[in-house]
């Protein structure tokens, strides 16, 4: 039996021309507005967010889960929006990276800039929303708190280090997303 | 990597039962044109890869009333199917009555994995990671056939599992633990889990052991010892645990042990690992865990 989880074992495009079923009638709120959206249920939050909101800042990278780029919160917590399809979203409050930034930057995106957590940035977001989502939950989190609450968010540039500094700078300044 | 992506290619229709006989009789009518859904992540990766078809109906199992909740009476701890593994690895009853389950949760996937990710989604793929830590704490799980809720030990669900014998439409609908009635003695309950990085990784090989550890007479009882991993089979490891029973904990048995648990244990191969590595890994991680309890526990 395949082990289905693997990125290295990506295959091929998975199904064939399956009738389109009835559209879902999504009612949310995303940063904060209501939304009533007419999609297939099971539409990706990726692609609603990207395609039909134009709201870029979620990344599309991976698209199974295990990257973190499309990480985004589901009634204050962190969810991928490529695992996350439109009828799970019901009812949910959702909140991108542009969410956060609506009055200035929030105090987690003023902690990754000062402390040079990001290279390319295209981690970024997702890391941010992953930080947010933890500090929520928990405003002191110990070293093992946030290696855990990071460990589904990837990146492959600039290295853990400014963006451990970021995470201890954000916990210092006390921030209460 | 041609990602699957949404409409036109994928549009199932969807159905929203509010009990697990609506459930049934919506899968028994579509048969393999519909598939349960609970949290989906596992779906959704199988879907993406190719190894599984984008069915035509997804029936949302998250609307049936009382497969989300935790409840402990005198006897066992239960846990409804749809309790999310965050739920799981944050619960204070789970780390009590089923520690090993309890770490097992936390060692799946990512937190926004698990936020998603339910017990019921992981124990019915047959092959979850929870399931070994399950087999070690007696677990039995509570299925619905279409007419009754009826319970059995996970180790006989997983015979009907893998050997196909289990109809499509059945439901996996909780868990329930046996809270430990105490020995005396101190319990022992581990599960570890080696993949090919240290986090957020699918599993090589996983193992769980729990027993009574007897420190005046250096002795382990109601000893049960269990490994799985990837997409293998969990099991128990029999001829480990009848080794271990009521004898005296020495390295030389501990050499034994390791031995039945590699000549037990069957893995297979994959890509990045040979089942021969799968094999004494487990050894490996069982006898470790053992000779801390011989080196550490004896001392205290
Ligand atoms: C990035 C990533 C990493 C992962 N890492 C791990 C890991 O480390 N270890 C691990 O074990 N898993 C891992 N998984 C797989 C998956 O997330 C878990 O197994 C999860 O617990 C599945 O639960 P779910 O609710 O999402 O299941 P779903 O995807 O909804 O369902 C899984 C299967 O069970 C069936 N099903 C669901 N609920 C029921 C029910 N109540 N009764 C009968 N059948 C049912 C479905 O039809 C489907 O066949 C990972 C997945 C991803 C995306």
């Amino acid at each position: 039996m395949p082990d289905n989880f693997r990125l290295e074992e990506m295959g091929e495009m998975a199904g064939a021309d399956i009738p389109a079923g009835p559209l879902y009638t999504l009612n949310c709120t995303v940063n904060g507005r209501a939304l009533s959206l007419e999609v297939p249920p099971g539409r990706r939050l990726l692609s609603i967010l990207r395609e039909d909101l134009e709201l870029t800042g979620t990344k599309r990278s991976c698209e199974i889960g295990r990257c973190g780029a499309c990480m985004v919160l589901v009634d204050g917590r962190p969810v991928n929006a490529c695992l996350t399809m439109a009828y799970q979203c019901g009812g949910a409050e959702i909140t991108t990276i542009e969410g956060l930034g609506e009055a200035g930057l929030h105090p987690v995106q003023r902690a990754f800039l000062e402390e040079g957590g990001f290279q390319c940035g295209y981690c970024t977001p997702g890391m941010v929303i992953s930080v947010v989502g933890l500090l929520r939950e928990n405003p002191s989190p110990a070293q093992e708190d946030i290696e855990e609450a990071l460990s589904g968010n990837i990146c492959r540039c600039t290295g853990y280090g400014g963006i451990m500094r970021a995470v201890n700078k954000a916990i210092e300044s006390g921030v209460s997303p | 990597m041609g990602a699957l992506q949404d409409e036109p290619l994928f549009s199932p229709a969807l159905r929203q039962p509010r009990s697990l006989r609506e459930a049934w009789e919506l899968k028994s009518a579509c048969a393999e044109q519909a598939v349960y859904v609970s949290g989906g992540t596992l779906l959704r990766t199988q879907w993406e890869a190719g190894t599984a078809a984008v069915p035509q109906v997804l029936i949302d199992l998250r609307n049936i009333a009382g497969m989300e909740d935790v409840t402990r009476d005198d006897d066992y701890l239960t846990i409804g199917s749809l309790v999310t593994l965050t739920a799981c690895r944050r619960s204070g009853a789970l780390a009590s009555a089923g520690p090993a389950a309890a770490e097992a949760a936390r060692q799946i996937a990512a937190p926004a994995v698990r936020n998603l990710a339910t017990l019921g989604g992981n124990i019915a793929s047959g092959y979850g990671d929870i399931l070994p830590a399950l087999l070690v704490h007696d677990a039995e799980l509570a299925v619905y056939d279409g007419n009754l809720l009826r319970v059995q030990p996970v180790e006989a669900w997983l015979e009907r599992r893998w050997s196909g014998a289990i109809p499509p439409a059945e439901l996996v609908a909780g868990v329930r633990l046996p809270l430990d009635q105490g020995s005396g003695g101190s319990r022992l309950a581990v599960f570890r889990k080696v993949g090919r990085r240290e986090a957020f990784t699918a599993s090589l090989v996983t193992i769980a052991v729990t027993a009574d550890w007897d420190a005046a007479a250096r002795t382990l009882r109601r000893v049960r010892l269990a490994a799985g991993g990837g997409s293998g089979r969990p099991q128990r490891l029999a001829a480990a645990e009848a080794l271990l029973e009521g004898a005296e904990l020495s390295r030389s048995l501990l050499g034994a042990v390791y031995e039945a648990v590699e000549h037990g244990f069957a893995s297979y191969d994959d890509p990045f690992a040979g089942e021969q590595y799968k094999k004494k890994t487990a050894g490996n991680l069982i006898v470790s865990e053992l000779w801390q309890t011989l080196e550490l526990k004896a001392r205290s």
